[in-house]
């Protein structure tokens, strides 16, 4: 039988005004199970607290309810209370005749019968709580990171400088993502090598840090503090630990003539490269598709260069297991395809604007490497085609982003800046030239950006026409540009000697097929889902995995920088504590009742059920049950709502509780 | 106007499906099959489980093969062998029971030998089994039915349909007839139909879907619903009944067929299917794996009833 | 002094299901701003939406509730990313069915309360109790549970006659 005490407060008078807390606490006091009653002026207060815990010593309480604010005001003080005088503190409740009683109603006969009703309907439903113990879940106190470019290096860097051993994976050759291929960077053209290379051999020298790079994620397993993370190596053909980067391969590989990646396929590399100089690690691979050696099986000049013998043809792809407690996601981000519609996408390039088909027509990227003191031309900006200074050059902003027809509806964000960029880097490398921006208007939020796009117009001399282009086309050497200015009013037709377009961001190739892996949640577009837009922006849904970067959505560097740093403070605050302890407010599953037809997996939004197999003692599968990951689970109870046998539980919100309070109404 | 329904082509498929039930059978692809028999009364046909060749020559289907079979797969399975493949004779609508079994995790395909039946109907009413299959002697699902030949199936007998009178759509015509009328008069309505309950729970039973373990109906701790046959909770047992099948009953109507109080139980099943159709753009019963409309959404789903 | 309230003849029971981190704590800020509404309402705390089983709306209807509330977080603000879209689909089809069974959907009200929204908390919850004030008692489920119950008089001639022949 209940010994159920309950304690109605006056909240100074707060409470007492509109409720009569002696008759509340005189009519609770008649309820079946109600052991013990009172009213006192301030519940929360030491004395308050201390009468709480002398009446269930001395009246030896099974459950307390108390009638007072707002559970999301004082639960949690109650509860400690209650837990102090030795109950379980899932054997409080509160029940609110401030907020929902008092406060919002004058007439103090129908505030008190309320306040009875309220408090009679808690007292019913305490008696159905069950005790809760915390739940604690292990912590592997490693981090994987997935992605090398800026973001995944912040976050590597902060959590490895803060003691914790981290994983860096990287699909490409090298770490350095796309900052490694910018020139300058916003608002303060400094270069971005030249900030970006101390960081990737930071990485490469931390003894906290294990980087694969040439290596992408297979399979991902566990949950938060316990993920079992198997990454492939893709065969490098050269022996990491032997290589010692002397490049001696490179030069001597016969097979010259492969567009770089890297440089947007306007430089060239052997078919044994590094995608860059200061690529990190710097260790070779070997592109199988173009060498001959993999092709007709004869050549190997480059191994018998290798002076410490470091190539190795044999080399397989190999799958190693990595044990980590929390995942970091920097997987950032490409470029609008503007060639063509790519099959199944959502996107519908564009095809209208010549590029592709017009040699002097690229994209944003493509520029960087032409402005870039490491890139294909030493710097010089130079046409594709024929090598000639553009005297008339056209930026036209807002390729695809924020053109729903072309199946793109957000703004990349960062083009505004880049191209105030490329004309200021433009007009300091070619001084008689002239830039032309057609853009719908300039975003420019964010410490010193407005400035640095005024100076692009009133300094370095840049037009800007706002309107977009209707037509380009290539008329001899010129690429006649036609668009309107819709300032003025007017038709524009620009002969240009070369013309950019400022594409959108979307996100990196096989964006869905991770997320799916890690099992987090993605929009639309394939940017993966932060658990919350406001409140949880580097936080997946699915507990113990992080956003940094692109990924997540278009973004600049210090944005970036700063949510790859959060993301390391996220996981840094997970691996703070040996156990993760948590509200022990989770789903369970009755299997005696549970047939298997896991709707509960179904509407799960964290991914915390999972299948297991009954077994009887020889071994005989008997039934497939769900199985709730008290780690993993969120504690919505939206699975107990789908099951039709209600064979899962949420604990605290059970079935039980919630039909004793109806009933007692 | 009673218009006949050409069942000529029911010997053929009967022919059809012994001649592959033998095959599968001797074979050793399945371990049974179930599907049916002559039973006892002039005319009725039973099903039955068989699991030897020799007797593939009890297989039959005539317009009284009225079962849905599904149900023998799940949890009435005693009957069945636990190991090998089973084969079972299902008519498009049957299929549909199956499909959304899969889906729930109940069946897997690579368990089942589904050999399908070009089907022009069956009968309303097995209570005069040996009747002529007519435009007013035939089941009310099959009025509406447009999965006369079952899609998917391991085996389907190659015959050629023949074409169907146009027919009176009963279920679509009393639901539009009681939308019309005012919620007093329908909850009048729907009052005197489930007063007749005696919460035999043969509905529950026939029901492919109701393979709970432990339905919540029968629980008491807390008691969900009253078990009672009387008017709370015998309305409380229909509601909920019908909310959990929503988005999976496919309308085999085999609930409304074994109502002894002839409770027009389907109409509740239809009720839901068209609006969920409405709302969602969904049909049950045509895609293995996918969620269903109740345990998937979309941001963009109507809220036009939401303050 | 406050004005004189009006008494009504009819005080209707309303039952609030609500998830606690947006509809509770837009009733807790109607509450910290003093606005007033009736008190007819009883407030039910869920984690989420997505943990409001339509049974128990059902079961509030029996009970003796003369309307019913379900409230939650606006679309993209569940605190468990997805509880909310899959409530309103579940309620969507529920209150189709109960309005084919001849339940008068006046009587059950779903909204979408912010935890910055004590306003239209207020709101909601004082038309709803307008509503169904003037609506009157809700007859229909209490007639059905009275039914269950036998009077202990034998008043139709069928029972008459089974009591004679003992």
């Amino acid at each position: 039988m209940s010994r159920i005490g309950v304690f109605i407060c006056h909240c100074g008078e707060n409470i007492s005004r509109t409720v009569d807390v002696e008759r509340v606490a005189r009519e609770v006091g008649q309820l079946p199970g109600v052991a013990f009653s009172t009213d006192y002026k301030y519940m929360c207060s030491d004395p308050g607290q201390n009468l709480l815990k002398k009446a269930i010593q001395e009246q030896k309480l099974s459950h307390v309810v108390v009638a007072a604010c707002s559970p999301r005001m004082h639960e949690r003080t109650f509860r400690k209370a209650v837990e102090a005088a030795g109950l379980n503190p899932f054997l409080c409740e509160m029940a609110n005749i401030r907020e929902h009683c008092s406060w919002v109603h004058e007439d103090k006969e129908e505030a008190t019968v309320k306040a009875v009703e309220i408090v009679g309907m808690m007292v019913e439903r305490v008696k159905k709580n069950r005790v809760l113990p915390t739940i604690t879940v292990p912590v592997t106190k490693r981090a994987l990171v997935i992605g090398g470019g800026i973001a995944g290096i912040q976050a590597a860097l902060d959590i490895a400088d803060c003691g914790h051993e981290v994983i860096l994976v990287e699909r490409e050759p090298s770490i350095g993502g796309h900052m490694a291929q910018l020139s300058e960077t916003f608002p303060t053209l400094d270069c971005s090598q030249c900030i970006m290379t101390p960081k990737m051999v930071d990485v490469a020298n931390h003894p906290k840090i294990k980087l694969y790079t040439w290596s992408e994620i297979e399979r991902v397993e566990g949950y938060i503090g316990n993920f079992q993370v198997t990454i492939k190596r893709k065969a490098r053909s050269v022996d990491e630990d032997k290589c010692t980067g002397c490049g001696v391969c490179m030069e001597k590989c016969p097979v010259r003539k492969i567009p770089n990646k890297f440089d947007c396929n306007l430089g060239m590399r052997p078919a044994i490269y590094v995608p860059f100089p200061q690529a990190v690690p710097n260790t070779p691979v070997i592109d199988r598709e173009n060498c001959i050696k993999f092709k007709t099986g004869k050549c190997g000049l480059c191994q018998k260069v290798c002076g410490p013998g470091a190539v190795d043809y044999e080399q397989e792809d190999i799958l190693i297991v990595e044990a980590v407690g929390a995942i970091v996601v920097a997987t950032g981000f490409d470029l609008y395809t503007i060639d063509e519609k790519p099959k199944g996408s959502l996107i519908k390039g564009y095809g209208e604007f010549g590029h592709g088909k017009i040699p002097d027509v690229v994209d944003g990227m493509t520029f960087e490497r032409l402005a870039s003191a490491s890139g294909p031309t030493g710097g010089k900006i130079l046409r594709p085609s024929d090598g000639k200074e553009p005297k008339q050059i056209v930026f036209i902003q807002c390729i695809g982003s924020r053109a729903r027809e072309k199946g793109i509806s957000y703004c990349s964000k960062v083009c505004c800046m880049y191209t105030a960029k490329h004309t200021m880097l433009y007009h300091h490398k070619v001084h008689d030239g002239q830039a032309y921006v057609f853009f719908m208007d300039a975003r420019t939020p964010g410490k010193s950006y407005d400035e640095f796009w005024r100076r692009s117009i009133e300094e370095e001399e840049a037009v800007y026409i706002r309107g977009m282009v209707s037509r380009l086309y290539q008329k001899g050497d010129k690429i006649v540009v036609m668009g309107s200015d819709i300032a003025v009013g007017v038709q524009v037709e620009i002969e240009a000697d070369m013309v950019v377009l400022a594409t959108a961001i979307q996100p990196q190739k096989g964006a869905d097929t991770l997320a799916q892996k890690l099992g987090i949640s993605y929009d639309k577009y394939n940017f993966y889902s932060e658990a919350h837009a406001k409140l949880r922006p580097v936080e997946c849904a699915t507990a113990g995995i992080y956003l940094a970067g692109a990924c997540q959505g278009p973004k600049d560097i210090p944005d970036t920088v700063s949510q790859a740093s959060a993301a390391a403070a996220k996981v840094m605050t997970l691996f703070s504590k040996d156990k993760l302890e948590r509200e022990p407010i989770v789903a369970r599953v009755k299997e005696a009742g549970c047939v298997g037809c896991f709707y509960c997996k179904k509407v799960c939004p964290y991914g915390a059920v999972e299948e297991k197999e009954i077994r009887d003692r020889q071994g005989n599968l008997i039934k497939v049950v769900a199985y709730v990951n008290p780690g993993v689970c969120g504690g919505c109870g939206t699975c107990q709502a789908t099951c039709p046998s209600k064979s899962v539980e949420l604990d605290g919100y059970t079935d039980e509780q919630i039909v004793a309070m109806i009933e007692s109404l | 106007m009673t218009q006949p329904i050409d069942t000529s082509i029911y010997a053929a498929v009967t022919e059809a499906i012994r001649s592959e039930a033998k095959r599968i059978l001797s074979e050793g692809q399945v371990s049974a099959i179930v599907g049916y028999a002559v039973a006892r009364r002039k005319g009725s046909a039973q099903p039955i489980v068989i699991s030897d060749a020799a007797d593939v020559s009890k297989l039959i289907f005539t317009p009284a093969c009225v079962n849905n079979l599904s149900v023998y797969l799940t949890k009435a399975k005693k009957e069945i062998p636990k190991n090998g493949k089973i084969g079972i004779v299902v008519k498009g609508c049957d299929l549909k029971a199956l499909v959304g079994l899969m889906g729930e995790s109940q069946l897997k395909r690579e368990d089942l030998f589904l050999i399908g039946v070009p089907c022009a109907g069956v009968l309303g009413s097995v209570l005069q089994p040996d009747t002529e299959l007519t435009s007013d002697t035939i089941a009310s699902k099959c009025r509406e039915c447009g999965e006369r030949l079952p899609q998917g199936c391991d085996f389907v007998p190659s015959v050629t349909l023949p074409a169907t009178p146009e027919q009176e759509q009963i279920y679509a015509a009393e639901i539009a007839r009681l939308e019309a009328l005012t919620p007093a008069e329908r909850w009048a309505y729907w009052k005197e139909q489930f007063s007749k309950c005696i919460k035999c729970y043969a509905c529950r039973q026939v029901c492919p879907f109701c393979f709970c373990e432990q339905c919540l109906c029968d629980r008491n701790k807390p008691q969900m619903v009253e078990t009672t046959p009387r008017p709370a909770g015998n309305f409380a047992w229909h509601v909920i009944r019908a909310m959990h099948l929503a988005g999976r009953c496919a309308g085999c109507a085999e609930c409304e067929r074994v109502c002894p109080m002839d409770i027009p139980l389907n109409l509740l099943n239809r009720k839901m299917a068209k609006e969920l159709k409405e709302l969602y753009d969904y049909e049950a019963g045509f895609e293995v794996n996918d969620k269903g409309p109740l345990a998937s959404y979309d941001d963009k789903d109507d809220q036009s009833f939401i303050k | 002094m406050h004005p004189e309230k009006q008494k009504h003849a009819f005080e209707p029971k309303i039952i609030a299901f609500v998830c606690t981190w947006c509809t509770y704590a837009g009733a807790d800020l109607a509450g910290t701003s003093r606005m007033q509404y009736p008190s007819n309402v009883r407030v039910l705390k869920f984690p989420c939406t997505g943990r409001i089983d339509p049974v128990f709306i059902l079961k509030a209807f029996q009970q003796g509730a003369d309307g019913v509330l379900v409230s939650g977080c606006h679309p993209g603000d569940c605190h468990y990313i997805a509880g909310n879209f899959h409530a309103r689909r579940r309620f969507a089809a529920f209150r189709k069915l109960l309005e084919f069974v001849g339940v008068d959907l006046n009587r059950l009200q779903f909204s979408w309360v912010s935890a910055a929204e004590g306003g239209k908390w207020v709101e909601v919850v004082t038309d709803l109790t307008e509503k169904v004030r003037a609506m009157g008692l809700m007859t229909e489920f209490k007639e059905l549970a009275l039914e269950e119950q036998w009077s202990g008089t034998i008043d139709t001639p069928e029972l008459k006659e089974a009591y004679d022949q003992i």
